[in-house]
């Protein structure tokens, strides 16, 4: 049910790395999810569509990195640039 | 194409306000609990329990202070201020957790330097709000006998992060098919290092280890803040 807040955050990063590189559109982002985040894989590419969808970044694909511990982190994005 | 290594934590911006309030809590030398169960798990009556002990020691005892977490209503405020320690209700409106934001708006106006314990009800959720740091010195989850011996291998990442597992109403196991080793053992599976307190607060039996879990729990937060390491 956080999921949708941590798909947010997830986007509030993209949002401020992409702002760095004029003119660019993210692609992907990559996020690592420990097995004892309690972060719900799924719930959070549902809501990460939901956010994402019919907006200018409709084609930015969530990768989900499944990990051992309780790490939530971001780990890189993709930016295709003019 | 252009890959950025971003290497962060997604939930940085939570992350830096608890990490502020850890810092206050410390500054002050006030011990900040977060506790977290299902509903009906009784974090309510343990801090009902545990505010009425301190009542009864009037001088000398902690100087206690509660934020109490739920989705709607005030009852549970109600029910904790009968102790006659400061307490405030957060009602997060359908939120399923307290953030660290929270937090930091329901301690205004307070004057931290008059605390000694913050005890942080969480709202009554076994998922969510493991994920959010409250700033606190411990997580503690609280599970009953009359919910099921496997939750801790069905929620593990709250018990992964809880300091302590307090196993509430065990005045109902000879009722209830509740296998208490079993118990301990998942919990102990997920988290090898987890400290364990049985507790009835229905009897006050086992409330003793609690109280002597929190004042240990005190001493090593002075302690630290004697050497500066906190």
């Amino acid at each position: 049910m956080h999921e949708l807040g941590i798909a947010n955050s997830v986007l509030d990063a993209v949002l401020a790395e992409t702002r760095r590189h004029l003119g660019a559109l993210p692609v992907k982002v990559a996020v690592r999810v420990g097995e004892f985040a309690g972060v719900n894989p799924e719930a959070l590419a549902f809501g990460f569509e939901i956010l994402t969808s019919k907006t200018e970044w409709e084609r930015l694909r969530l990768e989900v990195e499944r990990t051992s511990g309780d790490e939530l982190e971001l780990a890189y994005l993709e930016l295709e640039e003019p | 194409m252009n890959r950025v290594n971003l290497e962060q934590k997604v939930l940085s911006e939570n992350d830096r306000i608890a990490a502020e309030l850890r810092q206050r809590f410390v500054k002050n030398d006030i011990l900040c609990l977060n506790l977290i169960s299902s509903p009906g798990a009784g974090k309510t009556s343990l801090l009902e329990r545990t505010l009425e002990g301190f009542a009864a020691e009037s001088r000398g005892g902690p100087h206690v202070a509660v934020l109490t977490g739920d989705i709607q209503t005030d009852n549970d405020a109600a029910r904790l201020a009968r102790f006659g320690f400061p307490v405030r209700q957060i009602t997060t409106g359908g939120t399923c957790h307290l953030d660290a934001r929270m937090i930091t708006h329901a301690l205004e106006g307070w004057r931290l330097e008059d605390f000694d314990l913050l005890f942080i009800e969480n709202v009554g959720n076994l998922v969510c709000p493991a994920c959010y740091d409250l700033g606190e010195a411990a997580k503690i989850v609280v599970l009953s006998t009359a919910e099921g011996e496997d939750k801790p291998l069905k929620y593990p990442s709250i018990f992964f992060k809880s300091a302590l597992l307090v196993l509430n109403k065990i005045d109902l196991l000879p009722h209830v098919p509740f296998d208490l080793p079993a118990a301990r053992a998942n919990a102990r599976r997920v988290h090898p290092e987890m400290e364990i307190v049985e507790v009835s607060c229905a009897t006050s039996e086992g409330l003793n280890a609690w109280r002597q879990w929190i004042e240990q729990q005190r001493k090593e937060l002075s302690a630290r803040m004697i050497a500066g390491i906190a």
